[in-house]
């Protein structure tokens, strides 16, 4: 929905200042926090950028390929049970749950895009909605993994030594650097020719194959790229929370990850990131006056779709670049 | 042999039918699923919602202390005006923009999601519960079925036909079919193709309502029955193929019958994942569906 | 028809047909193209040029025939096997990417040439496709319009900026669908330039297929005529204007 490809204006400018003061308000956000000695905030901070990452995920596919994925909490489901287990019953180790957790997400990404990819819009999305269902019922239904009620107990871990994950800021802080370097990892790739080459296939899918790259091969690398990303946001979850339950899976997940990437702007990467705080934020006030909330975010999803489509980056980015270049004529002047 | 005749008559059978009176409904929902999408071009993500919302049209009506029979006749007037606002409001909004097709599909999530949470603060989140307007069993074949059972595969049995009449044996049918197949060409011929639009979604919206009336005493009434129903009625689309009446007909009442048959051999619990998988295997195999043409959605 | 001597035949249609139902839309096409030549199909409307181009571009597979490019049977081959063996093609129905800059569109057409290398280093550094694109930019005419939205640019420069497009990942042989369609007349005249430059200067080979006679005559080296599926003539422009056949399909009996 923007052309992010022109390298001569100052988009890229814009882009990286609203980047640099999302990350910089987070971490004002939890150091006040803990001057203030609460940590349930920096808690809700963190699962604000955990779920942020969920929704990077569902950027990628939505934003920057052009695929509609209805079921992402599959994978971020799936990474935080595959961290528990790791952390459980094989060893507390942080860097074997998160990397077993990105190893089996690409191998179920792998699966699920062989399944998926050769279908677009509604039918994608559909499958994608199916997968998650199917696979959270199966979950649901396996007394191993605790069956409806999940697994609790998972240990505290110890990140780097002298860190342990049951510190909040702290693990706050890992989870900040995770989903930063994330963001820098997607960033990055989408400037590469094959991130080039997903936004083409947004734009124009049949001519990609005219170029001579077969489209499917990179959908399904995204698709896996996705189902990384989404796992390994998944697999700070029990960190953070001690359990993990199926209704990590649910819709409800999925859903949210799309209204956030919606309200924050689709195609931009950090109005992802921008949209899981913005509306964590605003779940947590409206939580305060009524039970409610979902209506008040539900409709303010539609009136964005209606009348915002390109989200609040999407619009946020043209005013700012409006500023400098006019700053940047300003000066020659 | 005997003890074949006797499985087919009391295990066979029995599922066999209830899966029928369960299919009726699915149909009707599947159709008015097609109906939009194969007029509009519009994937309606809240044609579950619109369903549960008939359901709850019950409860409300039984609440105020009317009988069931004016549901079956109010609930799809409901609908209808209930699905004409919103494309006239809300889908007209997006519908000529160049992303349209993902905007429609993101604008009825939304839709759908703020029609579930509005179910859920105004009737709560437990289930309830809703008697059907005939009760007793008939005797046929030497069992007993449901009376409201047959009824309700006698009534929506009728609808269906009643669609299929109208859809190709009337002039109005013949309208929309029309503008489905050339809005330009149907605009310059002076059909107000914008009207028809909007009398056609919520016809679909309507159809969907009066599925929820049918099924509200067979299942339970809850805020969440629509996401749980909607998977069915899309996978019977996609499998009959979008836009085909036929296909959503015939997709629709094997796919019952495959989910009703199934039970006795499988736990009800993989019955989603079972339709899943055979929707996943046509959309591989033949993405138009069994009777759809490709180069939609 | 006369062979002249330095023959050199670099697409090869044999026999090529199909048929949509009961209508023979192609039956028994017959031509070769030479290298470095452009070489035209017309006809009249419904002559089966279109379906004759996509039968050669791959776009449809042929009941019988087969078409070789370089000696290679390359008959019903994928997008991408075609362009692996250097035969690209353009679009009748401009197929852009309309969201994206001019300059991006040609940036990525001419990532092919440095397909396998640099997927995982930024774009920036990709001094092949920025090269290229930059070629075709001036080449073309375009550079003006860089940053433009392709979607923003007038009809003409967009079916400029589509033959540009194929060209990017230099094909050795390229296939233009109705490169003039809706053109006026002054960026008529500026394609036929490029075409015959094309042949002339760049030593591409250029298959064509057109329905504005008079440019095809102008440009072209070697014409291919069709009528109602079939060819019925062959050879120089002015051979295939001297021939009876084709004026009576073009202009009914009235000579």
């Amino acid at each position: 929905m923007l052309d992010r490809f022109n390298s001569n204006s100052s988009k890229p400018n814009a882009v990286r200042i609203l980047a640099i003061v999302f990350f910089a308000t987070a971490l004002l956000f939890a150091l006040i926090g803990t001057v203030m000695g609460d940590s349930f905030y920096i808690r809700l901070a963190t699962e604000a950028l955990i779920f942020g990452g969920l929704a990077l995920s569902v950027d990628l596919l939505l934003g920057h390929v052009g695929l509609l994925p209805l079921g992402q909490a599959l994978f971020f489901g799936l990474g935080a049970y595959v961290s528990a287990v790791v952390l459980k019953e094989w060893a507390a180790s942080f860097w074997l749950a998160i990397i077993v957790s990105m190893l089996f997400c690409a191998f179920a990404g792998l699966i699920g895009g062989l399944i998926a990819i050769r279908s677009k819009g509604v039918y994608f999305a559909l499958i994608s909605f199916g997968l998650a269902q199917v696979f959270s019922r199966v979950i649901y239904n396996t007394r191993e993994l605790g069956a409806s009620d999940g697994m609790t107990g998972v240990p505290v871990v110890t990140v780097v030594p002298g860190l342990q994950t049951d510190n909040p800021l702290g693990f706050f802080f890992v989870t900040w650097l995770v989903i930063g370097g994330l963001y820098l990892v997607l960033r990055y790739v989408m400037q590469t020719p094959m991130g080039r080459l997903f936004g083409a296939i947004r734009v124009n899918e049949h001519r990609v194959c005219f170029l001579g790259f077969g489209a499917l091969r990179f959908k399904i690398t995204a698709f896996v790229a996705a189902a990384v990303v989404a796992g390994l946001s998944g697999a700070l979850y029990p960190m953070l929370r001690g359990f993990v339950s199926p209704e990590l899976m649910f819709f409800q997940v999925s859903g949210n990850a799309v209204v956030n990437v919606i309200i924050g702007g689709s195609g931009t990467l950090i109005g992802a990131l921008y949209g899981a705080g913005l509306l964590t934020v605003l779940k947590s006030i409206l939580g305060s006056f009524t039970v409610h909330h979902h209506i008040v975010i539900g409709l303010l999803f539609v009136v964005v779709v209606i009348a915002f489509p390109r989200g609040i980056v999407g619009y946020l980015v043209p005013v700012l670049e409006a500023r400098l270049s006019k700053k940047k004529t300003g000066d020659n002047s | 042999m005997t003890s074949i005749l006797e499985w087919l008559q009391f295990v066979l059978a029995p599922q066999s039918i209830n899966g029928l009176s369960i299919g009726v409904a699915v149909v009707l929902m599947a159709l008015g699923l097609t109906i939009i999408f194969g007029l509009l071009d519009v994937i309606n993500m809240a044609h579950g919602e619109c369903y549960a919302l008939g359901a709850y049209a019950v409860v409300v009506i039984l609440g105020m202390g009317v009988s069931f029979w004016w549901a079956f006749l109010l609930t799809p007037l409901l609908m209808a005006a209930m699905g004409y606002a919103m494309e006239r409001g809300l889908i007209q909004q997006v519908f000529h923009s160049k992303d349209r097709h993902t905007l429609t599909l993101l604008l009825t999530f939304g839709m759908a999601t703020v029609m579930e949470d509005a179910i859920k603060i105004v009737f709560g989140a437990n289930p309830r519960s809703v008697e059907a307007p005939i009760s007793g069993a008939t005797e046929l074949f030497g069992l007993f079925f449901p009376n409201y059972r047959l009824f309700v595969m006698l009534l929506g049995g009728a609808i269906i036909v009643a669609v299929w009449l109208l859809v190709f044996r009337t002039s109005i049918g013949a309208i929309v079919r029309a503008a489905a197949h050339d809005k330009d060409m149907s605009a310059s011929l002076g059909i107000p193709v914008s009207r028809v639009y909007s009398l056609t979604f919520a016809f679909g919206v309507a159809l969907a309502g009066i599925a929820g009336v049918l099924l509200a005493p067979i299942y339970s009434v809850f805020p969440t029955m629509g996401r749980d129903f909607v998977l069915m009625a899309f996978s019977v689309v996609i499998i009959g193929g979008m836009g085909s009446i036929k296909g959503a007909v015939l997709a629709g009442l094997v796919l019952t019958q495959i989910q009703s048959l199934s039970s006795l051999l499988i736990s009800p619990v993989w019955n989603d994942t079972l339709l899943f998988g055979i929707m996943v295997v046509v959309l591989m195999w033949r993405p138009q569906g069994l009777f759809g043409k490709l180069g939609h959605a | 028809m006369i062979q002249t001597p330095l023959q050199d035949t670099v697409l090869s249609v044999k026999g090529l047909s199909v048929s949509f139902g009961a209508l023979k839309a192609v039956h028994d096409l017959t031509f070769d193209a030479q290298r470095g030549q452009v070489t035209a199909i017309i006809g009249p409307n419904g002559a089966g040029k279109s379906t004759a181009f996509n039968l050669i571009s791959g776009a449809i597979t042929p009941k019988f025939g087969q078409v070789k490019f370089e000696g290679q049977i390359v008959t019903g081959f994928s997008p991408d096997k075609m362009l692996a063996v250097g035969l690209s093609r353009s679009f009748q129905i401009t197929n852009l990417f309309f969201d994206l800059s001019v300059h991006e569109n040609l940036r990525l057409a001419g990532q092919y040439l440095e397909r396998g290398r640099g997927w995982w280093s930024p774009v920036q550094k990709s001094q092949t496709a920025l090269a290229r694109a930059d070629e075709l930019l001036s080449q073309f005419g375009l550079i003006s319009k860089a940053n433009d939205l392709a979607g923003h640019l007038s009809h003409g420069e967009q079916r400029r900026l589509e033959i540009a497009v194929a060209l990017a990942s230099k094909p050795s042989m390229i296939l233009l669908d109705e490169p003039t369609q809706g053109m006026s007349h002054a960026d008529t005249q500026e394609t036929a330039e490029l075409i015959r430059r094309l042949a002339s200067e760049f030593g591409l080979s250029v298959l064509l297929v057109e329905h504005d006679v008079d440019l095809v005559m102008r440009v072209s080296d070697h014409v291919v005529v069709m009528a109602q599926g079939m060819k019925i003539a062959d050879g120089s422009p002015q051979e295939v204007r001297a021939n009876p056949d084709v004026q009576t399909a073009y202009f009914g009996d009235k000579h």
